[in-house]
């Protein structure tokens, strides 16, 4: 179980997570919506702690992980996979030694600082770049990819770590209509087949009704839904997109996918 | 629900395998070419060993001169100038009138030069070639080289090293300057062109404003280097700073060589603070 | 109508001497800004001249005679007939360059000093680029002070700092290359450390996010975006460094240098020419390789 407790967090005067509660079953799926600046990403960091939350406290299985340092922090990010949008890879270095990046919490000594992995960690590696039907180009530059084919091989580096829950902050917004498909059924693979938790950040709504059997909204800071796809009605959606967003939809094209869903449900 | 992975629960060996069923070239690198990475390495490290060995780095030699080292620098505390303060710090004030004397020099010559240079003003690319070759040969020359032939035509003293300076810096400055003028923006130019302007009138009012901040900005930038070279052309006999820490270290007197060395420290740094707030004044106005 | 035109002609003059007495105003606070300025340059000049005692140096009567002696001297006396011929024989090229195998191996010497120097300043810039750059230093104050230490090493000349260690080491080449090394590490130093404040932080923060330690972090999220940019900065510095090395042998840190002093000494004007030619060929050729080196690291960078 992931537990936030009055979780919050403000950049100087502005409040960015406001008083999150939370809990999220171990095994899940989990769809976080709203508009952007809505607080979703920094939610996500915070759960990995690539930002320290101002007050509340982060639990997971039991054990408190606000309030990690040092070594046990870095072994915590260990167990907590992160998908960014912008995929994050160094584009100089090869796809292989890019998926290898996901096991170095687990390394000792200097070999990793010069680029020798144990062959165990190699093998993982070209077995989970294999799963994602990426072994062929395990040898060339990752600048050379497609965005939707850096993308698993960022998650397959994520798997190299062998986390226990997968955040993604919106790991399909730069990708085309075909990979972001591709990329969030191999998202919901792994949480089908290797029981991991997943929390991944969306602004579509279609898509989070397709593949999250939980969805929670945010607007301003602030949980304003948690619940089944089911549950989101026009009122849902006008409370987590806001009456304004709500009105522009006609008049912007890139948004009808959610005007699409919001006549769907009235 | 627990967490599975599919390759957690698999022997080191199965993992191996199975990864080797799959891209075998890919899991453990081939011999040979595992031992020709080594083997560049072993061969870069055996080149760096003989390399130091030959510049004198051996172990030996090393202690030796850090326990020299540390003895001059417990000499150094407390730094004291043994009543010499004003024959230092006028050592300095000419040190550093040096090189603004040598820098001027420099930019007067290093102006038509510049232009000359200039693939905009020069267009005929075998003699721009070979200009620009040309100053490159001039610019491979230290200033301390000129310093040493100059002493032999004027004597010691601070004369030489002005000129010192100067021959050194016209070569790199008329390279600037050439670079500067072959940099800039040509819509000014094309606006007169086009305006009916003759070709003098181009060049003052297209190409002056340009490129003439640009150009003080790196006589400025020479200034600041020329601080440092013409402390060193004292060594040689030009005078200034140079001369007078080169006595000091010959005598052993760390005690002064500190204080001359801390307030050379503290004028270099003032200067390039005023140099450098010149020039990002010059370059974004 | 007619009153009316008078007004606004009145008006339009009144509005053009207004606009002239302000142009002239504008026009004179800029005049009075150039005056001062040129005014403030002359002082300083004027100053720099006075004070450097250029004009009172006792350099004889004619300073122009005197270059052009001195050149004349430093002219080989050739004889198209000798030219070929052996090292005996006075008129020959091989008399000019008459202690080539010396001059060689000092040049080799001056090569290797720049090469050891420009390897150990780098190694050493790379480690103090981490701690002098924004957005890498471990602490904040460490960020401040280690670019202030480089500051001051950078404002100590080589020839200075090879001079002290030429006290401690005694005659050699070590001197000069821990000189060299000094400076090279507070310039890379800083130069590196400018780069490292332009790189991408995704793949930094990714490899944060996988639970690496800081020097994982550098390794694979930092040293893959800058290494171009550091290779290429090595370079220009190895060239800068040759030059530097071929002075060393001044103050007797080892290299070429001590055979330009001693021509010096020895009034042998024509050999400090042959010397010369032989420096200026070393640093062109250096330059023509490392320049060729770095428009190739470029051409990966642009590649990628």
């Amino acid at each position: 179980m992931l537990e936030l407790k009055s979780v919050s967090k403000s950049f100087g005067s502005k409040a960015a997570v406001k008083d999150v509660s939370l809990a999220i079953p171990v095994g899940s799926m989990v769809g976080i919506i709203g508009r952007s600046g809505a607080g979703k990403s920094t939610l996500l960091r915070l759960i990995n702690r690539l930002c320290d939350p101002t007050e509340g406290k982060i639990l997971w299985r039991g054990q408190p992980i606000s309030e990690l340092k040092g070594a046990k922090l870095n072994q915590w990010r260990a167990r907590c996979g992160m998908v960014f949008q912008q995929f994050n890879l160094s584009p100089r270095l090869d796809v292989l030694t890019n998926v290898l990046i996901g096991s170095l919490a687990r390394q000792r000594g200097l070999g990793p600082l010069f680029k020798v992995f144990p062959i165990e960690e190699r093998a993982r590696a070209i077995l989970e770049l294999h799963s994602i039907d990426m072994e062929e180009v395990a040898l060339q530059r990752c600048s050379t990819l497609s965005g939707g084919q850096q993308q698993r091989v960022a998650i397959a580096r994520t798997l190299m770590q062998s986390p226990e829950i997968i955040l993604a902050d919106e790991p399909i917004a730069s990708l085309d209509p075909a990979n972001s498909q591709n990329v969030m059924e191999t998202l919901a693979g792994i949480n089908r087949d290797r029981g991991i938790t997943v929390l991944v950040n969306l602004h579509a709504l279609d898509i989070a009704r397709r593949f999250c059997a939980r969805i929670i909204g945010m607007n301003d800071g602030q949980i304003v839904f948690d619940g089944p796809p089911d549950a989101l009605n026009a009122a849902v959606i006008d409370r987590i997109y806001g009456r304004q967003f709500v009105e522009n939809i006609t008049e912007n094209p890139s948004q009808m996918e959610v005007k699409d869903t919001l006549e769907a449900v009235a | 629900m627990t967490t599975i992975n599919p390759y957690l629960n698999l022997s080191r060996q199965d993992l191996i395998a199975k990864a080797i069923a799959i891209a075998p070239k890919l899991v453990s690198i081939p011999i040979s070419r595992r031992l020709l990475n080594y083997g560049v390495w072993v061969l870069a490290a055996l080149a760096f060993a003989l390399l130091c060995k030959n510049v004198d780095m051996t172990p030996a030699v090393f202690a030796k001169g850090f326990k020299n080292l540390l003895r001059f620098f417990g000499g150094m505390f407390p730094p004291e100038a043994a009543g010499q303060e004003i024959r230092i710090l006028s050592a300095l004030a000419a040190t550093f009138a040096m090189a603004v004397s040598g820098t001027f020099l420099a930019i007067f010559g290093a102006i038509p030069l510049g232009l000359l240079g200039a693939k905009t003003l020069v267009k005929q690319p075998l003699a721009h070639f070979l200009i620009r070759r040309f100053y490159d040969v001039f610019r491979a020359i230290p200033a301390l080289v000129w310093a040493l032939i100059l002493i032999v035509a004027y004597g010691l003293g601070p004369f030489a090293g002005v000129v010192a300076l100067a021959f050194a810096d016209i070569p790199r400055l008329a390279k600037l300057y050439a670079e500067a003028i072959e940099n800039c923006d040509p819509k000014p130019q094309d606006g007169i062109l086009a305006a009916g302007g003759e070709r003098v009138a181009i060049l003052r009012f297209g190409l002056v404003p340009e490129v003439l901040p640009v150009m003080a900005s790196q006589s400025l930038y020479v200034l600041e280097s020329n601080f440092r070279h013409a402390a060193i052309l004292g060594i040689v006999g030009a005078g200034g700073i140079g001369f007078e820490l080169e006595e000091r270290i010959r005598i052993f007197a760390f005690d002064q060589v500190a204080w001359i060395v801390i307030a050379y420290v503290i004028c270099v740094m003032l200067l390039d603070t005023i140099s450098e707030k010149i020039r990002s004044h010059l370059i974004h106005g | 109508m007619l009153q009316n035109m008078i007004k606004t002609d009145e008006n339009k003059a009144k509005f053009v001497a207004e606009f002239e007495a302000r142009r002239k105003i504008v026009v004179m606070k800029h005049r009075a800004a150039q005056i001062s300025i040129v005014l403030i340059l002359g002082l300083i000049l004027g100053v720099s001249f006075y004070t450097s005692g250029f004009f009172i140096t006792n350099y004889g009567t004619d300073p122009m005679s005197r270059i052009g002696d001195l050149l004349n001297k430093m002219i080989p006396d050739l004889e198209p007939q000798n030219l070929l011929k052996g090292r005996s024989q006075s008129g020959s090229i091989a008399s000019w360059f008459y202690d080539m195998p010396t001059w060689l191996s000092l040049l080799s010497q001056t090569v290797q000093i720049a090469l050891v120097a420009t390897i150990f300043g780098s190694v050493l810039g790379f480690f103090a680029s981490l701690l002098a750059s924004k957005n890498l230093s471990p602490l904040p104050w460490l960020h401040w002070s280690s670019r202030r230490v480089l500051e001051i090493i950078r404002t100590l000349p080589d020839l200075i700092v090879a001079l002290i260690l030429v006290a401690a080491f005694g005659v050699g080449p070590l001197p000069g290359v821990i000189a060299i090394a000094l400076g090279t590490t507070a310039s890379l130093g800083k130069l590196f450390s400018e780069a490292n404040e332009t790189i991408d932080w995704r793949p930094v923060e990714a490899v944060k996010a996988v639970g690496g330690g800081w020097w994982t972090q550098i390794r694979f999220g930092v040293i893959p975006q800058v290494l171009p940019n550091y290779a290429s900065y090595a370079l220009m510095r190895l060239e800068i460094n040759v030059g530097a090395a071929a002075a060393l042998g001044v103050v007797g840190a080892g290299g070429i240098g001590i055979e330009l002093s001693r021509a010096i000494t020895y009034t042998e004007f024509d050999t400090y020419l042959a010397l010369l030619i032989l420096i200026v060929g070393l640093i062109f050729i250096i330059d023509i390789a490392s320049e060729a080196v770095r428009h190739h690291l470029i051409g990966l960078k642009l590649a990628r």
